[in-house]
């Protein structure tokens, strides 16, 4: 049912008989969600702790409903709005059902309900440790609730050189593999033009040159490929 | 087919499908138009389109996705209908728990309850003298406590305090059970000792009358909801234990969804709970009419258990 790709991101069958890929966020940036989160509602308590103080002790008493509300409704709210915390949508991340499709509110209410679990005894101590264990990073609470955190992905656009030509391949590729040689465009910048013919020269399948054009040959099918965005 | 043609022939109503996913509601023709670009999507990939086309085609399926299966947003009216059909028939499949629950409360607190009546020193091994004066301050008759005017404000503050503190609590058993119950169990016998030993040591000082006549009433919401909560702690630790025939993966899964309307429920209850203790408890009227409140709430609390262990009604 579920792939794993080399990038960590799984594809994901639907019933319509198609699959779709999510990608898991980790560790560390979930943690800088949970943070920023934590910032805001410390800010929205402060806010009514001032409010609050000047009513006495009826004040007292709204201000601990008030805690109650924000500490236990925060993410419960937000998140069965549209899936995302304030914490999340900056940093991208989403709360999606095990095979993709938008969280329902039960989902949303037992995955924050087993918070306590998750931050035993401190510091998410236990939630960080069955996370690290396993591939889509779930914490307990998304184990019981049958959820995990993915991230929001950016509209795709593949930019390779705009100068140079544009030549097709000999062979029809798998979409994968143009995958790959627009990759490989894309990042050429970064190697040397050594390794760039090195790895070019691998491909003497499909392009019609060798040696120190290579790489150029190369980067032409990519343009083929990614000129062909819609 | 080629890409550009390809392209050239559905890409209109690709445009089309992302304007009708921010239409709400959501055209009648929606599901169809989905299933379309889901097709698409499929065609793409078999016919090795570009990346580029086939990650736009995903975004749009993964748009639709989110359109045609939103959940619904939460809401009294919800909560209410979980409280009213859902709970009962969870207090049905969660039974055992229930009653070990019950059982394990009620009889740790009796054996506190007699033993601190056999042996009144005993209690100094659990508590300590400066909590057990403010507890007989808090119920001596002749006290502040008991002639001093409650105000509306000390109310609001107390029910700030119980809703805070008790929901606080039932939650924490909640999702702390999950770790093989001892989140819950602890908190659960912990509170049951608590409860019996401090009756039996208001009894010892005579203070039966502003006590009992105290927590009659919202004790049949409050303790029956405290249990409820750890029983759904309970369950959920007890599968993950000992998952039977299922993953633990799996079971985590099912136990989570079965035992969520038991804390929906121990939450309203709660609340209720809450009112009932800030501004009907502490009212200065004759112990009488609290009895029989507290009475008849009660009966009904252990009639509705009943029937929902028994029947899921």
């Amino acid at each position: 049912m579920i792939t794993q790709g080399l990038n960590n991101s799984f594809a994901n069958t639907l019933p319509e008989g198609v699959s779709i890929n999510l990608t898991p966020a980790g560790i560390s940036i979930r943690t800088k969600a949970y943070l920023f989160d934590f910032l805001l509602r410390s800010v929205v308590m402060l806010a009514f702790g001032f409010i609050f103080g000047f009513m006495g002790k009826a004040g007292t008493g709204l201000f601990l409903v008030t805690y109650f509300l924000v500490t236990w409704g925060y993410y419960i709210l937000f998140e069965s709005l549209s899936g995302q915390t304030p914490g999340k949508k900056r940093y991208k991340l989403k709360v999606v059902q095990d095979n993709g499709l938008p969280c329902k509110i039960n989902h949303i209410v037992l995955r924050n309900l087993i918070r306590p679990a998750d931050s035993f005894p401190f510091a998410y101590l236990i939630g960080l440790i069955v996370m690290a264990l396993n591939y889509q990073f779930k914490r307990l609470g998304d184990w019981a609730a049958g959820t995990m955190v993915v991230y929001v992905e950016d509209k795709v656009s593949f930019s390779t050189q705009q100068n140079s030509n544009i030549s097709p391949p000999k062979i029809q590729l798998s979409t994968e593999e143009q995958l790959s040689l627009i990759m490989y465009a894309e990042r050429c910048h970064t190697l040397s033009s050594a390794r760039q013919e090195e790895l070019a020269n691998i491909l003497t399948d499909i392009i019609t040159t060798q040696d120190n054009t290579a790489s150029e040959a190369v980067k032409e099918i990519a343009q083929y490929y990614s000129g062909q965005a819609t | 087919m080629k890409q550009n043609q390809f392209v050239k022939l559905h890409k209109q109503r690709w445009t089309e499908f992302e304007t009708m996913c921010t239409e709400s509601p959501a055209p009648a023709n929606f599901p169809l138009e989905y299933r379309r670009i889901c097709s698409d999507l499929a065609l793409a990939k078999t016919r090795h389109y570009s990346p580029a086309l086939v990650a736009n085609l995903n975004d749009l399926v993964k748009l639709g996705q989110s359109v045609l299966y939103s959940g619904e947003s939460i809401g009294f009216t919800r909560i209410w209908s979980i409280f009213k059909s859902e709970f009962p028939k969870a207090l049905y499949t969660c039974r055992n728990f229930i009653w070990a629950a019950l059982t394990a409360f009620w009889g740790l607190s009796l054996i506190a309850f007699f033993w601190i009546q056999n042996s009144p020193d005993a209690i100094y091994h659990f508590v300590s003298p400066d909590q057990l004066n403010d507890i007989a301050d808090m119920y001596n008759p002749a006290g502040a406590v008991q002639t001093d005017k409650r105000t509306m404000d000390a109310d609001v503050l107390m029910f700030g305090v119980y809703i805070y503190n008790n929901i606080g609590i039932a939650f924490q058993m909640f999702g702390a059970g999950a770790l093989f119950c001892i989140g819950a169990l602890i908190p659960l016998l912990f509170n049951s000792f608590y409860f019996g030993a401090i009756s039996a040591y208001i009894v010892e000082l005579g203070y039966n009358e502003p006590f009992f006549s105290f927590v009659i009433t919202h004790g049949s919401f409050e303790l029956t909801a405290i249990i409820i909560a750890g029983a759904a702690g309970c369950k959920l630790g007890f599968d993950l234990l000992s998952p039977g025939k299922y993953s633990r993966a799996y079971i985590m899964k099912k136990t989570g969804l079965e035992v969520l309307p038991l804390i929906v429920g121990a939450f309203v209850m709660l609340v209720v709970a809450a009112f009932i203790e800030a501004f009907w408890s502490p009212l200065n009227i004759p112990s009488v009419y609290k009895y029989s409140v507290g009475s008849i709430l009660w009966i009904l609390i252990s009639y509705k258990l009943y029937t929902g262990t028994r029947y899921g009604t």
